[in-house]
């Protein structure tokens, strides 16, 4: 009987923490499951939807593949995008990216510290955390800072360099071990820093009044000059990433940097609050997908 | 009701263009192609094919821009002004009231797309 009773309330508890857990998250898990259906059938058959196209011509059409997997938006536009897709195809081939991974590897040994703070490298998919004790949002590359701090060491730049290497360390190891973005939102807090971070992406900000929004939901497969546009689902997932266009290897930081140049915005410091929670908010919606990075862009 | 006036009013105030400006000008056609075509200043090709002009690869986050000659030049100025007067939910940036192109400019882009059949 009294065992009935203990077992009853360890339910009951484990029961109330996880409608707690889950219920400081409710709202984004509602945004994520809308963004994944909106992506799906926009992309499942794109000549079939053509009003999420409302410009596109028929040879457009032409170069949209289906998706037929969510985890395929992991590949950004070229998940969609024929011609891309068959030049990322032969690039990687020979993936450029390789020995960053080493000189990340050595970082990861070498740099005192670093083992001590992230024991475990197959961390990729966790991060942005909140965390509870600071009372905000942390990125891998904020983490990585805190850590060099803690031990007396110089900090890094947070676009490229050292801290791209590390992070294509991690990446690769959390790849290789087959881990999923993994974002949680353990409080209240955390529930409103990411409502912070998704009302920054949907703002229209710069000059230009174009929020991220506009070209990678809505606009998402259309094209800005010839570039097809890639979808906010999967942003996060295979971050660093080699671009040709730099000749080397940068952060997700790196890459929004560019992004906000274009809608006319000064660029916002890697590690900001504004930064730190708007990567919250997209990480967030890529929940679930396989962590695949680093990888190559054009 | 007093605010459609209003309205109305400024409307009518921005339309009073210089009209031997833009009549025929085919050094403001040629000012507002270069416009048009220009990243770092109209840069309106990320966006928007043209019929019957041959554009480097355009964008089609907007749509074929066709029959502007007939449109009436207000409409266009105030569509380049501020596209969210005609349309709220536009995604295309409003280039005069956020100050990227001044009123010279927008007029000469305003004589470009008026050759626009
Ligand atoms: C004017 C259109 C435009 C706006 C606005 C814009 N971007 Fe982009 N973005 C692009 C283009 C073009 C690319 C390169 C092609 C691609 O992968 O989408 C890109 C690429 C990216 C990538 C890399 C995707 C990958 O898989 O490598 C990320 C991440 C990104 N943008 C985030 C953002 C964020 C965050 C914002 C808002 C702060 C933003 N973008 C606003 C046009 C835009
Ligand atoms: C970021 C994308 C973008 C850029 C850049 C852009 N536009 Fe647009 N434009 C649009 C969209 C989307 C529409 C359709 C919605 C609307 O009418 O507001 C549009 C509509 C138009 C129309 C009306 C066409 C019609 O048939 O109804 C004209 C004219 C036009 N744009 C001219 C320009 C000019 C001139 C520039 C540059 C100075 C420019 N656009 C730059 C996105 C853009």
């Amino acid at each position: 009987m009294i065992g009935n009773i203990i077992k009853t309330s360890v339910v009951l508890v484990i029961g109330t923490t996880m409608i707690n857990a889950g219920s400081f998250n409710t709202q984004a898990e509602k945004d994520r499951k809308a963004l994944v259906s909106y992506f799906m059938k926009k992309f499942s058959n794109p000549a079939k939807n053509k009003t999420l196209f409302p410009y596109a011509n028929s040879k457009d059409f032409e170069n949209l593949m289906p998706v037929k997997k969510v985890e395929d938006f992991r590949l950004g536009s070229y998940a969609y995008n024929k011609e891309g897709r068959s030049q990322y195809d032969e690039i990687n081939e020979m993936p450029p990216y390789e020995d960053n991974v080493d000189a990340g590897e050595e970082l990861y040994n070498k740099t005192k510290g670093i083992k001590q703070c992230f024991p475990d490298p197959t961390i990729a998919g966790e991060y942005p955390k909140f965390d509870q004790k600071k009372g905000k949002v942390v990125t891998i590359s904020v983490a990585i800072d805190n850590c060099l701090k803690a031990n007396g060491q110089k900090p890094w730049k947070m676009t490229k360099g050292k801290i791209a290497d590390l992070e294509a360390y991690f990446a690769s190891k959390t790849k290789e071990a087959g881990k999923k973005v993994h974002i949680t939102i353990p409080s209240k807090e955390a529930a409103e820093a990411y409502e912070r971070g998704k009302k920054i992406y949907y703002s229209q900000r710069g000059y230009l009044k174009l929020s991220c929004a506009t070209c990678h939901v809505q606009g998402a497969g259309n094209r800005v000059r010839r570039e097809v546009l890639s979808p906010l689902l999967g942003h996060t997932t295979h971050f660093p990433v080699y671009r040709l266009k730099w000749q080397g290897l940068g952060t997700l930081e790196r890459r929004i940097k560019g992004c906000e140049k274009n809608q006319g915005e000064n660029p916002h410091k890697p590690g900001s609050q504004w930064m730190s929670e708007m990567l919250y908010f997209m990480a967030y919606m890529s929940n679930g997908l396989p962590v695949d990075g680093p990888d190559i862009r054009k | 009701m007093p605010k459609i006036k209003l309205f109305l009013a400024i409307t009518v105030g921005i339309g009073i263009f210089g009209a031997n400006a833009i009549a025929g000008d085919a050094n403001l056609v040629k000012e507002g192609e270069k416009i048009f075509n220009t990243k770092k200043i109209g840069n309106c090709l990320a966006c928007h094919a043209v019929n019957g002009k041959n554009i480097n690869n355009p964008g089609n986050l907007g749509p074929k821009l066709q029959g502007l000659s007939a449109w009436p030049k207000q409409a266009l100025y105030d569509k380049v002004y501020n596209p969210y007067t005609t349309n709220p939910t536009s995604a295309m940036p409003p280039f005069g009231l956020n100050g990227v192109l001044d009123d010279h400019q927008i007029k000469a882009v305003v004589a470009y797309l008026k050759t626009i059949k």
